[in-house]
């Protein structure tokens, strides 16, 4: 750097801190952490093991309750649906972010990507509501075609004729198919952004880690057709899975929700669905940074720019989430046909309404209020705790919603006259939850921690190969009399 | 002949670039030499062949073939059980979206699943020359040739300034 006698500089000075050895130390750093593994983190490993034991135990408890009664299965329903709106949804923290060369989320796109993992067990919860969801048989409401009389045009009949009729589980047969691809490439994701830190592992990791490593690193050697690839596959792979998440809400809003309840007619509600996921998933990585940052050793790595862009992203999605809702209520309460009616008093202003206010204060008010204000927004400790509320506020949600459709479901003159529900018949209060219920909630949220901290033992939580290459973008510069940091975008 | 490769290693980029320089002038072609790297450099960077990807082929010829078999699923049930429903016609395209919808998404997925194994050209049973460095930090600039050549190659890759020794390895 040259300074005049004034002791302004006249040169300008570009700084980075590109070399090898910073690269090595970034490795070394975050390896460092990564290989050891707590005593407190075995402690919490447990507690959450065995409430997904007890998890098992309640749904050995529902699956041995049969199907029969569909209204003991609501909570069970919420549960998925909660899974799916936090967990499935949390990748999509690293996919939108990376697509916008974002540099804020290089720090947490690995803890968001982990999470697909946890669409094992989703998977697994899904699995018995392919028997729970009633067939087409009876005439329930469905977006799929079904004809009753199954009349064959024998012209048309050479391949179409399905054995003797159109099949009467398309709903089960497309859900399910959208169900697996989009876990599909959430691992395909999630391998994608891996294989080179597995090969760091491989190289540098010790022990079973090592071992793990040179089997699950398949040879990479960085080449830049490897990286290349790597790259543009990620980017596809990360469009087609947020393509696919909000296709697998329209089914599970739909088939899963909105066709049990006589009357509620509403082409806004699946995207609302899909919204509810993108905030839920904000708010999981958002709580999955603090206690990276507060007890996994990463406090160095995960700061104040993760959660003030993450908590700039959870206010928005906050606010969309009055957005939504308005928008279905106001068609609902203007219309006044008594079907639209019977809606609105099973699900706002009757036995849930109490529910109702409560998701109102958590999902939306308590978030707008709070992280309007920067103190809180630009904290480490204002956005996980608009999570919590956050995700609280949805888990009640997804109760009230699939409790209420499917204690609708259950009464089963109803199903062979969806299009009509009078007032009367709506229920008075909300099921109870039963033992099986609590222990499946509790177990199958606690088996999804379980699962992303099981993961971490292998996978680094944070991605080193993304944190060494942010040294390429980053140059001090200096800006007339002062000094800058100018980031730049890779290609 | 046997192929054998050799590695040179370098800390600074502006080295490695230099490697590739002497290697082309000593004769040696571009699919012959390669960079390994442990961060994604931009392409170019080290005046390297841009990598030839067939990235869109896979999702779009996928998409295709689903959306050609959701498209004769749906329309051809509509056609063999012709009902008509609240006076539409028999081929509405706003039923059939949906299947055709999930239908070209699923055979992208499966096509660029197939895709991705298929390029990544893992697993890679024999690392050649390779060296832990490079994913510590270090630039690694391999030559893949006859063992007549590896020589040329090696002297080519020392004159840009190599950080320690070179490293041979088997193909």
């Amino acid at each position: 750097m040259v300074t005049d006698p004034g002791n302004r500089v006249i040169e300008p000075y570009v700084e980075t801190d590109n070399s090898a050895e910073t690269r090595k130390a970034v490795s070394d750093g975050i390896l460092n952490i990564h290989t050891v593994t707590s005593n407190r983190f075995w402690q919490f490993a447990a507690l959450f093991g065995i409430m997904f034991v007890l998890g098992l135990i309640g749904f050995v408890m529902r699956l041995s309750s049969g199907f029969d009664d569909k209204g003991a299965w609501g909570y069970y329903v919420a549960l998925f649906a909660f899974l799916m709106t936090t967990s499935s949804a949390a990748p999509m923290v690293a996919i939108a972010p990376r697509i916008a060369n974002s540099h804020w989320r290089r720090p947490i796109s690995r803890a968001a990507e982990i999470w697909t993992l946890a669409g094992c067990l989703n998977l697994l919860i899904y699995i018995p509501l392919i028997w729970l969801l009633p067939s087409l048989e009876n005439g329930r409401r469905s977006l799929w075609f079904y004809p009753d009389n199954n009349a064959q045009n024998m012209e048309s009949c050479w391949v179409f004729c399905w054995g003797g009729g159109v099949p009467a589980y398309s709903p089960h047969i497309w859900a399910t198919l959208a169900i697996l691809g989009l876990i599909v490439l959430g691992f395909a994701l999630l391998w994608l952004s891996i294989l080179p830190d597995l090969a760091v592992l491989r190289d540098h990791g010790a022990g079973w880690q090592k071992k793990w490593g040179r089997k699950l690193a398949l040879g990479w050697r960085g080449t830049s057709a490897q990286w290349n690839w790597q790259y543009h596959r990620m980017g596809v792979v990360g469009a087609f899975y947020f393509m696919m998440l909000v296709f697998v809400h329209f089914f599970i809003s739909v088939e899963f929700l909105m066709v049990h309840v006589p009357g509620w007619i509403d082409s806004l509600y699946p995207i609302t669905h899909a919204h509810n996921a993108l905030q839920g998933g904000v708010a999981t990585v958002m709580l999955t940074m603090f206690f990276l940052r507060k007890f996994g050793g990463y406090k160095d790595y995960i700061g104040l720019d993760q959660f003030w862009g993450l908590g700039k992203l959870l206010l928005a999605l906050s606010l969309l989430w009055f957005w939504f809702w308005f928008s279905s209520f106001m068609v609902l309460w203007y219309g006044k046909k008594p079907s639209e009616q019977a809606v609105l008093e099973l699900l706002v202003k009757g036995p849930y309404l109490y529910l109702f206010i409560t998701i109102f204060l958590l999902v939306f008010i308590l978030p707008w209020f709070t992280m309007i204000w920067n103190p809180v927004r630009r904290s480490v400790w204002g956005p996980p705790i608009l999570a919590v509320s956050i995700l609280v506020g949805t888990l009640l949600d997804r109760i009230r919603l699939y409790v209420g459709a499917w204690d609708v479901a259950e009464k089963s003159e109803m199903m062979h006259s969806m299009m009509h529900m009078e007032m009367e018949e709506v229920p008075g209060s909300i099921p109870s939850l039963g033992i099986a219920d609590g222990f499946v909630i509790v177990g199958f949220i606690s088996g999804s921690v379980l699962i992303f901290m099981l993961a971490t033992r292998l996978i680094p939580a944070i991605n080193i190969w993304e944190r060494k290459e942010m040294l390429l973008y980053k140059a001090e510069v200096q800006f007339h009399r002062t000094k800058v940091m100018v980031m730049g975008k890779p290609r | 002949m046997a192929k054998r490769s050799v590695l040179g290693l370098y800390t600074e980029e502006d080295s490695a670039a230099d490697a590739l320089d002497n290697l082309r002038e000593a004769g040696f072609e571009e699919d012959e030499c390669e960079i390994l790297t442990g961060v994604p450099y931009p392409e170019g960077t080290f005046g390297e062949a841009e990598p030839e990807h067939h990235l869109y082929r896979w999702p779009l010829i996928g998409a295709a073939c689903g959306f050609t078999i959701a498209l004769l699923i749906t329309a051809g049930t509509e056609l063999a059980y012709p009902l008509v429903t609240g006076g539409k016609p028999i081929l509405s395209i706003p039923a059939m979206a949906i299947i055709m919808y999930e239908g070209s998404m699923l055979g992208a997925i499966i096509f660029t699943i197939i895709g991705i194994i298929f390029e990544s050209r893992l697993p890679r049973i024999f690392m050649g020359a390779y060296s832990e460095k490079i994913t510590e930090g270090h630039i690694g600039v391999t030559v893949t040739t006859d063992e007549t050549r590896t020589d040329a190659a090696e002297t080519a890759l020392v004159k840009a300034g190599i950080d320690g020794e070179i490293i041979r390895g088997w193909e």
